[in-house]
């Protein structure tokens, strides 16, 4: 069982690996709760895994994982997340797909269900869409009726893979914005794999590098500041500063 | 064009497309056993109680059919869908009798059920319920893995995975294979309805077969079409209300 302490995840020596492969090795980290924390690496190196993991999904081979003091053995009822793949059910329309965590969690009547999935649809701007299927929305639109699917059950950790990444720019940034503010709102922490950088210096309060082996470096955002803005001194710095990291040395 | 569309969507540009080829084999072979479109229509509108009759003792063997098949054959689908094991003994048994022409096991039938109506619906139930069974299978199979993750990441129980995934994930699975039973269980009437009968569509061909009555063996054939029309529009009507998604 794990000590009392301030960190809201825990990784002791967590090693997992697949098909002989090792792809985390006795990984040990501490994570603060309400902070955002961007995932960077390069394929292969383990960064779904360790989301599937803290997620539940997945057991580790060795090691133990706490969240919040409790050490998780499957899903855990608070953690929300988001597939890169979006996984919207075809047959469900927005303010279904957006209800349907309350109903798989009895969380009130289906009035109270209703108001809530209202009330969350018109805070997104997705209030004129509640009737629209899937195919019938835009990839913006989906990611974030994506999102409100997850936020609706106030969650106190965010999990999200590769978030905005079949996103234009525009759209991107939107959904980024969004993102922020709804972790800021919850003062849920977050950790989200991205493969781009000024998405991980906007987003991250803290950048994982995650390195072959499942070794890791934890760099602080020193652009991150609340409110933030691209145009803000430091951000391109920033970015450049990070991407130098994950490039370790290697020449493109 | 939209109008076109429209028209080409409707079940009477299919209803003229085959009284035109009809016509024009009956202008071409010029024999009395393909007797004109026209004479055929106007024979047909004249018995028009009797085919109804026909007709209803026919469809009332095939709903019932249909709808035993549908009660055993889902379940079995969806276990053989969900079930690794139940796949993997059952699957080679389904592949091997999938291909063997059931109306060969009339015979069997008629042993164990008699000749009155069972030996018939179960001869129906018989033809359809592998199409139902596999149209289930495979929309399970077809289900993307995501969304069962979706499902997990919301600790949904087995029972709620069924509910919001599984059993909307086959529904437009199930009209196809719907369609397809309705296509075989018409054609098998004249099958089913060959012995020990003096009521359906199947028996009104046959009889007017063997009287050599060409028009009235016509009409019969025209009827079952007009049933089969009538069949996938209602199949149609039903699914937009229950998986409307899907148009």
């Amino acid at each position: 069982m794990s000590n009392a302490e301030d960190s809201f995840i825990r990784l002791d020596d967590v090693t997992f690996s697949y098909r002989e492969k090792i792809i985390l090795n006795k990984v040990s980290l501490k994570l603060k709760k309400g902070d955002s924390y961007a995932v960077i690496g390069k394929s292969g190196v383990g960064k779904s895994t360790l989301l599937h993991l803290i997620a539940g999904f997945l057991k580790p081979n060795a090691g133990s994982i706490y969240i919040d003091q409790q050490e998780i053995k499957s899903v855990r009822k608070n953690t929300a997340f988001l597939f890169q793949e979006l996984g919207l059910f075809p047959w469900q329309k927005v303010v279904q797909a957006v209800g349907m965590p309350l109903h798989l969690n009895k969380a009130g009547k289906a009035s109270e269900i209703q108001n809530r999935v209202l009330s969350l649809l018109k805070e997104l701007d997705l209030e004129h869409l509640k009737n629209k299927y899937p195919r019938e929305l835009s990839g913006g639109e989906q990611q974030r009726v994506a999102l409100a699917r997850i936020l609706i059950t106030n969650p106190d950790l965010i999990l999200m893979d590769e978030p905005t990444s079949s996103l234009d720019a525009m759209t991107k940034e939107q959904i980024q914005q969004l993102i922020l503010k709804y972790q800021q709102k919850l003062k849920a922490t977050m950790l989200f794999i991205t493969h781009d950088i000024e998405e991980a210096v906007y987003l991250g309060k803290h950048i994982l590098l995650l390195k072959p082996g499942g070794t890791f470096q934890v760099i602080e955002n020193s652009f991150y500041s609340v409110p933030r803005a691209r145009e803000q001194l430091g951000y391109y710095e920033q970015c450049i500063e990070i991407r130098k990291l994950l490039m370790d040395g290697e020449t493109i | 064009m939209k109008l076109l569309k429209r028209f080409s969507k409707s079940q009477l540009l299919g209803f003229l497309s085959f009284l035109i080829l009809w016509e024009a084999v009956h202008l071409l072979l010029r024999t009395h056993t393909v007797p004109s479109p026209w004479e055929t229509i106007v024979y047909s509108i004249s018995r028009i109680d009797k085919l109804a009759l026909h007709s209803l003792a026919s469809l009332l063997r095939i709903l019932t059919g249909i709808g035993i098949s549908m009660v055993i054959g889902i379940p079995i689908g969806i276990y053989l869908g969900v079930s690794q094991k139940f796949g993997y003994l059952f699957s080679p048994f389904l592949y091997f009798i999938y291909p063997i022409p059931k109306i060969a096991f009339l015979p069997v039938f008629m042993l164990l059920f008699g000749l009155g109506d069972t030996s018939k619906v179960i001869l129906i139930i018989w033809i359809i319920i592998f199409q139902i069974i596999i149209s289930v299978r495979d929309g399970i199979a077809q289900i993307p893995k995501i969304q069962y993750k979706v499902m997990d990441s919301f600790q949904a129980s087995a029972f709620q995975k069924y509910r919001f995934l599984i059993i909307p994930a086959i529904l437009p699975h199930i009209f196809t294979g719907l369609r397809i039973s309705i296509g075989i269980s018409l054609a098998s009437l004249f099958f089913a309805e060959n012995y020990a009968t003096v009521y359906g569509i199947g028996y009104y061909i046959i009889s007017a077969w063997t009287k050599m009555n060409y028009v009235e063996m016509f009409s019969g054939i025209m009827t079952i079409g007009i049933l089969g029309v009538i069949l996938y529009q209602i199949l149609d009507e039903i699914e937009l209300k229950v998986a409307p998604w899907n148009k």
